[in-house]
């Protein structure tokens, strides 16, 4: 904890940058609070640990820190991929951007529960980048992370398995809780258009009555949105107060784009985006 | 608004099955239409004067006409509109034919359904903003891709109406297949003594500047506004100091290292060489890979030889760009070689035939040149393995060609003339000697083409078998050929001593990537397709790119000649005005809400988007953002489609507009 303090420190004292977000110590135990750090003082306030869940990265693209010039980011592998999506997506200029990189094992996945084997989250379960894949620097140590089974998983096979009309029932129960007040979109990184599709009046492409039509289209076009571009970082799923599995859209199109085009994304600042590049040579069998 | 509305019969085409009277009268009770008839035929001149008296007399200012697809008579309607006074794009139009009438047979149901359509159009129409067209400058200078006998004409005749012209050839030396054939069909005269004067005309024209060894590397820009790239290929040679003297071939030390391409890998060639005597440009070419000097440092027995020291070992490939209006791609073709399969291709190939194992089973363009008189032989019929007269000759037509089994469905189109002249060429020289030719059909249509088959046949006395070959193996010297007669259902077996195989004409190697860089489409076999196969054959649908010769599909000499006299024609039209309108239906980005994901970008096909930074008024750089360059955007709406927070929409295509034709169903 404290090498995490002493570097904040020095970046802001050598002027590396002006502002660091990372975590602070929650109103009670077993819980923490997105931070930002302006000066040395603050730096003290600074924590890492099991129930920094929050994927800092989604504030990189919001206008009050892109006038701060470089900021500098407390971030996990998982925000790693956030970050690195975004520039991918000309969001974030790469040397606007200062990585502290944290080794990670595994986080809760609710805020207030001691960490083990049955609270850590879901995407730790399978997650690649417990050591961060682009940082500028990096901080803490590993441990083995809890085993569990892989619940999320267990059911997108059911629902794989399920006829057309059985999974249009499964999402429509899902799907009626939903009340549209837009949180997942707000706690996602890769959510960073300036006007929302959902906000379009004219023409109105989504219902923004809390009717079971606009709630498939909310979701669906989400879900499509994110298809090659969602980090997996569950935030959405999270902020979600109806609980609604976003996850298993998110994961599946994912596991898609994986299988048909061998594409992570936020894995390489190199490769160019799944949407944005066109090979003559892909498949189009896919689509059925 | 006060809209208008116009339904047409079309003659009996929509009144036939939609009840067009109905169709009137229920239109005039939308929202917004003041005025609604019904015609036999719009598009006529009454029917026209019709709308453009409602336009004055009922004061419209939307018009929706009910009738055939836009493809047809947008244009007639929209200039309606316009002499009216009427902006031409308050104008739409609803499909009762192709999408009702033609395709329905229920006439109550198809006329609910041309009620449906022309209410899609209403409520579009209420939506539709005037517009003016783009205009855009022309540049008045053409450039031709490939200096075969398409090239050279279509250069020839834009030059000759006072327009520059780029000609760009790969080859060291323009002239094409047609330099290397021997005499041409149906007349017998000869190939070099007719192209000739033509390549010496393009060297000498003052308007056409001439790239040889050279190919497009890229094109940006539009029609009337291309920017193009060249690559000149390093020729080792310093092109102004070269006189062509023709030293530096003569005392090159290479001598059977190289196979000569001219001669179809029938004769040698130096490492420095011109393709063939009447080359131009008369400029040698250094092949570095067969070079003794490239390979060991040494030699340079050319710079020796040479008085005016033009030769450059150090040369690199340069590049030159060239801006024109307009491109003709006349890149020609290549022969099917049928040696082995070729690798990760579903192509069977003729294996059975030997080509390329037996050195006396040869292609038809290898005949050519053993039949030219500037040949390797200088025009004696001799077999390639030992120099001998031939006493059999064996003909097979349609090999690669016509069999989708083991090769290519199309017909090679030109085969059956040229076997014919070959059979009669031989018969010519060899008096006693036997041709025999195996085909499936004789397909001889054009003036004068059939007469020739049948000299071939009668007069000269070549034997013409139906049937198809099964098997060449050599034995004792000869090759013998088992086939069959399917006239007379018998096996036959001719003992050869030279088989010709006609094959089939295929697209170049590279036609796909030449495609891609310009932005023309085509077809599996890499044939360029035409904008429509009828009514504009030599146009592609990307706007000032013309088609000539046997890039689109095989083609004889003066099918290429006209398609390239026709190519230069639309290339002139086009000349013809100094500013071009372009349709104003063109992508526009929301600067206000663009969060510069860039994704219309990545995706456009014609690289019509662009980056612009919005600065603040202390010019500090506030956010950057995608800007459509109206120039290039063709309209095709795929940046729209993309966008995730629909800030870029297609103007005269607009969500909005969409919407509301989709709410109106």
């Amino acid at each position: 904890m404290n090498e995490l303090k002493e570097k904040a420190k020095e970046l802001l004292q050598n002027g590396t940058v002006k502002v660091i977000i990372g975590f602070a110590q929650g109103t009670i135990p077993n819980r923490t609070k997105p931070f930002i750090v302006r000066s040395v003082e603050d730096a003290e306030k600074l924590v890492f640990n099991k129930y920094c869940v929050n994927n800092l990265a989604m504030y990189l693209t919001r206008k009050e820190f892109k006038r701060n010039g470089v900021v500098g980011i407390v971030a996990k592998g998982c925000d790693v991929k956030a970050i690195v999506q975004l520039i991918q997506e000309n969001q974030v200029k790469k040397d606007d951007v200062y990585i502290i990189g944290m080794n990670c094992s595994g986080v809760v996945s609710e805020l207030g529960e001691e960490f083990n084997e049955s609270t850590v989250a879901t995407k730790c379960l399978h997650c690649m980048v417990h050591t961060p894949h682009l940082h500028h620097t990096l901080l803490g140590s590993l441990e083995e992370t809890p085993k569990r089974e892989d619940k999320n998983f267990v059911l997108m096979q059911k629902i794989d398995s399920m006829t057309a009309e059985e999974r249009f029932d499964f999402w429509e129960a899902e799907f009626e809780r939903c009340v549209k007040c837009y949180a997942c979109r707000q706690a996602c990184p890769m959510c960073y258009c300036e006007k929302c599709i959902a906000d379009k009046s004219i023409p109105r492409w989504i219902e923004s009555s809390a009717h079971t039509r606009g709630n498939f289209a909310w979701n669906m076009i989400r879900a499509f949105h994110l298809a090659g571009r969602c980090v997996g970082c569950n935030e959405c799923e999270r902020a979600c107060p109806a609980e609604i599995p976003l996850s298993l859209l998110n994961r599946k199109m994912g596991m898609t784009a994986n299988k048909e085009f061998d594409y992570i994304p936020g894995m390489n600042l190199n490769t160019p985006t799944l949407v944005g590049t066109y090979d003559v040579n892909d498949r189009e069998d896919f689509i059925k | 608004m006060r809209i208008g509305v116009f339904i047409c019969h079309c003659g009996e085409n929509i009144g036939r099955t939609v009840d067009c009277e109905v169709v009137a009268e229920s239109c005039g009770r939308f929202p917004g239409v003041v005025y609604s008839v019904e015609n036999k035929y719009m598009c006529s001149d009454p029917g026209q004067n019709i709308v453009k008296n409602a336009i004055k007399e009922k004061n419209l200012d939307g018009i929706v006409v009910g009738s055939c697809s836009p493809h047809m008579h947008e244009k007639t309607f929209r200039k309606a509109c316009a002499d009216a006074g009427l902006n031409p794009y308050l104008f739409e139009m609803a499909n009762l034919r192709e999408h009702c009438s033609w395709v329905h047979e229920d006439k109550v149901e198809a006329t609910k359904k041309a009620i449906d359509l022309t209410r899609i159009a209403v409520e579009k129409v209420k939506r539709n903003d005037p517009l003016s067209p783009i205009r855009v400058p022309v540049t008045k200078r053409s450039l031709v891709i490939g200096g075969g006998i398409s090239g050279i004409q279509a250069a020839l005749d834009i030059a000759n109406a006072g327009f520059e012209v780029v000609l760009v050839e790969k080859e060291p030396s323009i002239g094409g297949h047609m330099s290397q054939l021997s005499e041409t069909f149906p007349t017998l005269d000869c190939s070099q003594c007719i192209l000739t004067p033509r390549m010496v005309e393009v060297y000498q024209h003052p308007k056409i500047k001439l790239l040889t060894y050279s190919e497009v590397e890229n094109v940006e820009g539009f029609i009337g506004n291309f920017k193009v790239t060249i690559r000149k290929k390093a020729r080792s040679i310093d092109e102004t100091k070269c006189n062509g003297c023709g030293n530096c071939q003569q005392k090159c030390p290479i001598k059977k290292k190289a196979y000569n391409e001219f001669e179809e890998n029938l004769a040698f060639r130096p490492a420095i060489y011109v393709p063939f005597p009447q080359a131009v440009p008369n400029i040698p070419v250094i092949d570095r890979n067969a070079c003794t000097y490239y390979q060991t440092g040494k030699c340079q027995m050319c710079v020796k030889v040479c008085g005016r020291e033009a030769i450059m070992f150090e040369q690199e490939d340069s590049f030159v760009t060239e801006d024109v209006g307009s491109i003709i791609v006349a890149t020609g073709y290549k022969l099917y070689t049928i040696d082995k399969k070729p690798e990760e291709s579903e192509i069977k190939g003729y294996g059975e035939y030997g080509y390329g194992r037996y050195k006396d089973v040869i292609d038809g363009l290898q005949f050519e040149r053993i039949a030219s008189a500037s040949g390797p032989t200088s025009g004696e019929i001799l077999r390639p393995s030992d120099k001998t007269v031939p006493k059999k000759i064996v003909f097979i037509q349609c090999v690669g060609s016509r069999d989708e089994a083991k090769g290519f469905s199309y017909c090679s189109k030109i085969c059956c003339m040229y076997t014919a002249k070959h059979a009669m060429l031989y018969k010519h020289k060899v008096h006693e000697g036997e041709a025999y030719v195996f085909y499936m059909d004789i397909r001889a249509g054009g003036k004068g083409y059939d007469e020739f088959v049948r000299r071939a046949i009668e007069e000269d006395h070549v034997k013409y078998i139906r049937g198809r070959v099964s098997r060449i193996y050599e034995e004792k010297g000869k090759y013998i050929v088992k086939g069959v007669d399917t006239l007379s259902n018998m096996n036959v077996t001719i003992d050869a001593d030279m088989v010709v195989l006609a094959t089939a004409m295929v697209a170049q190697p590279n036609a796909a990537k030449l495609a891609q860089t310009i932005g023309m489409s085509y077809d599996k076999y890499g044939f360029y397709n035409e904008a429509h196969p009828k009514l504009r054959p030599v146009e592609v649908s990307t706007a000032g790119v013309f088609l000539a010769g046997a890039c689109q599909s095989p083609k004889d000499i003066p099918e290429s000649v006209s398609m390239a006299s026709a190519a230069a024609s639309k290339s002139l039209v086009l000349f013809g005005s100094d500013i071009l309108e372009r349709e104003p239906t063109i992508a526009k980005v929301n600067e206000s809400v663009c969060a510069g994901c860039f994704y219309c970008q990545k995706v456009c096909a014609y690289n019509a988007v662009e980056r612009k930074e919005i600065k603040d008024r202390n010019g500090n750089v506030v956010k950057v953002i995608a800007y459509v360059n109206s120039g290039l955007c063709q309209g095709c709406g795929t940046c729209n489609a993309v966008c995730p927070s629909k800030s870029v929409e297609l103007i005269g295509f607009t969500d909005e507009q969409i919407y509301a034709e989709i709410n109106a169903l």
